[in-house]
């Protein structure tokens, strides 16, 4: 694997800014200043950051309800991001669509969605874009393990797989389907395996494990960019929150929790970067303390920033761009 | 009491070699269907109990549930109660497990890596290896209904083992004195510096290769060896061969449809016991049967012997064989 001390540390830093941005929100939306629902990503930094450090600015991704790592990884502004969830016109939809909308067309972030499996159909959208254009980039589509039993995953994998498609599929299999284990919900334990129905490749990776991650989604992006096709990417971790703030979890058995919190991400990371003399305890400490200064930077913004107007309420809804008697 | 061991790694089969070579993705529901013709042909042949380790998809209590339904269960499927890690640790303690249960026989899904986890604490029991993948040289694809009626055999007691079993060679690697871990068929020393998804691919990391055994009918690193020198399991030597520019280059099967052009020196052999160091002069890791598995940094010795402390390992046509010419399988009137 080739892999540079300085992307380790830039992961590191993705990772750290994932855990650290989603901790600060599960605060806020304690205390009330962050409307509607939010569904933490806590716990499975590893696969956004190890995905996307394999992608360009100019690349592509689909996000889910649990969107905020995948942003994140993909380069939104932590400020943008964080006036959203407090609903400011600053926000990333000017503080009208909140966590479940965040997009930036400018990163090729294509958008967290509140509908399960929604992004997977979007991803082939892209994919075709990407393939009638005759670019080099790539679109990475993450979704969870209970979408793959929507019949979305079933028409993209095999629309990406027949025309060949620059898709990658990356599930974040982490276990359960809301609140239904993945026991109940599938009769199958590594969901890698539904490639093999659609005549592409499908691997299973510690998804709690970043380089892991890296390793498998560079090898999908390389053969996706050479035009061979689409590859599923199943990334094993989990979510330490509930499916959203408030859930109370109770369908999680005694010391599961516990068990994966000993495979933490990002202590992980730490200990190979100490190991291996890339950065010191100092440096790991002083990358926190700029973090959390990021953070705090990016809730000021947030919080200083104006409401909507009420005039506003309509805007961005409709369109008055009509040509020929379609809409453009 | 007649009993077996069944170890079905959930894991085997969906690795990264699914994206970078050819190899086949096996899904797991296809291992219960294995698992279930193994208890078939085990119990028709007077096996009463039949052990399994636990696993995230239940293999074991599907396979009951499978029979059941059919009402062809007549032997006792027992999924052995020991905390489940999802990893390693569950061959390792089920190895133990059934070992202490004092089962006849063990049987083994998966591929080299597994029989390497199972190869790390088994004793005496004799073990039959299945493969449930493309890239393996250790286990054998084999029928389930077939390896039943050996495992049922070799577990009855009736036979002198010596006919069809022999004790297998391993690579045994020591740092400090003590012994880290093994290798049933080829140990690698690589320039990747991190373990990541574990299996190697690019040649042009590799270093060094170790054997127990290699041939150019395997696949994998030993392929490689393979190509300058034929080792079995039964020479009482192995062999290790360094990757530089100025070797003859030999073509490989370093992976399930990949043919790689390698330079490799002459092998050396390495007898049974005798120790040969490796003092690192970069940072990489040691892969073992193919998987990235010990990180190592600069001036740092290992190692390496190859041994005699391998598992007990069945020849399924042998036992067959054995069991044929003694009359077991006769009916009595």
């Amino acid at each position: 694997m080739k892999i540079t001390n300085e992307q380790i540390k830039n992961m590191y830093e993705t990772m750290l800014k994932i855990r650290k941005f989603e901790t600060r929100a599960k605060d806020l939306f304690a205390e009330g200043k962050v409307g509607g629902f939010v569904h933490l990503y806590i716990g499975e930094e590893a696969v956004a950051t190890g995905a996307c450090a394999n992608l360009r600015t100019d690349d592509y991704i689909t996000s889910t309800h649990r969107g905020h790592g995948h942003i994140i990884a993909k380069g939104g502004d932590l400020k943008y991001m964080m006036a959203e969830l407090f609903q400011k016109e600053t926000g990333y939809c000017k503080g009208k669509g909140g966590s479940m909308h965040i997009a930036d067309a400018t990163k090729g972030i294509l958008g967290a969605n509140g509908i399960v499996g929604a992004g997977q159909n979007i991803a082939v959208g892209s994919g075709l874009a990407i393939q009638y254009k005759k670019t080099d980039q790539v679109c990475v589509c993450f979704f969870g393990d209970a979408s793959t039993n929507q019949s979305t995953f079933h028409e993209a994998l095999n629309l990406a797989s027949v025309w060949k498609l620059p898709v990658i599929f990356v599930c974040e299999n982490n276990g359960y389907g809301i609140s239904v284990s993945q026991a109940r919900h599938q009769a199958i334990t590594d969901v890698s395996v539904r490639a093999a129905a659609y005549n592409m490749p499908g691997v299973t990776v510690d998804g709690n494990d970043v380089f892991a991650v890296y390793e498998a989604v560079n090898e999908a992006v390389a053969k996706a960019r050479k035009g061979q096709g689409p590859t599923l990417v199943e990334c094993k971790t989990y979510r330490w929150r509930g499916h959203f703030e408030g859930d109370p979890t109770v369908y999680r058995p005694a010391g599961e929790l516990e068990k994966w919190i000993k495979k933490d991400p990002i202590p992980r990371v730490e200990k190979y970067m100490l190991e291996n003399k890339i950065m010191t305890d100092e440096e790991i400490a002083a990358k926190n303390t700029y973090v959390d200064d990021m953070i705090k930077e990016a809730e000021k913004f947030a919080d200083e920033s104006s409401m909507p107007s009420l005039e506003s309420a309509l805007q961005d809804v409709y369109t008055d761009i009509i040509e020929e008697g379609r809409v453009r | 009491m007649i009993s077996i061991g069944i170890i079905a790694n959930p894991a085997s089969g969906k690795d990264i070699r699914r994206l970078v070579s050819h190899a086949t993705i096996i899904d797991n529901n296809e291992k219960i269907n294995i698992v279930e013709r193994i208890v078939l042909g085990a119990q028709a042949l007077g096996v009463e109990r039949v052990y399994m380790m636990p696993d995230s998809y239940n293999m074991g209590y599907r396979a009951e549930d499978n029979l059941n339904i059919c009402n062809e269960l007549k032997c006792e499927i027992n999924v052995i109660n020991i905390m489940r890690f999802d990893g390693m640790e569950d061959t390792i303690s089920a190895v133990k497990f059934m070992e202490d249960a004092k089962v006849g026989c063990i049987v083994t899904l998966g591929g080299d890596g597994t029989n390497r986890a199972v190869a790390k604490v088994i004793k005496d029991t004799p073990i039959i290896s299945i493969s449930t993948g493309t890239n393996n040289v250790y286990p054998e694809m084999m029928e389930g209904t077939v390896v039943g009626m050996a495992s049922a055999a070799v577990a009855s007691g009736c036979f002198d083992k010596r006919l069809f079993m022999q004790r297998d060679k391993r690579i045994e690697i020591y740092k400090g004195g003590e012994m880290i871990d093994v290798a049933l068929i080829d140990a690698v020393i690589s320039r990747d510096v991190l373990v990541g998804s574990k299996a190697i691919w690019d040649m042009d990391s590799i270093d060094k290769i170790y054997v127990t055994r290699c041939h150019p009918a395997s696949i994998g690193f030993s392929s490689i060896m393979g190509s300058k020198k034929i080792i079995t399991e039964d020479d009482d030597f192995g062999a290790y061969g360094e990757i530089n520019q100025k070797s003859q280059k030999v073509i490989a099967a370093v992976a399930a449809g990949v043919l790689s052009h390698i330079s490799i020196s002459e092998p050396v052999i390495l007898n049974l016991n005798e120790e040969h160091s490796f003092i690192s002069k970069y940072r990489g890791t040691i892969a073992l049967d193919g998987e990235r598995e010990i990180p190592f940094s600069e001036n740092q010795e290992y190692i390496f012997k190859i041994t005699k402390n391998g598992p007990n390992h069945v020849n399924v046509k042998k036992v067959l064989e054995t069991s044929q010419k003694n009359g077991f399988f006769n009916i009595e009137p």
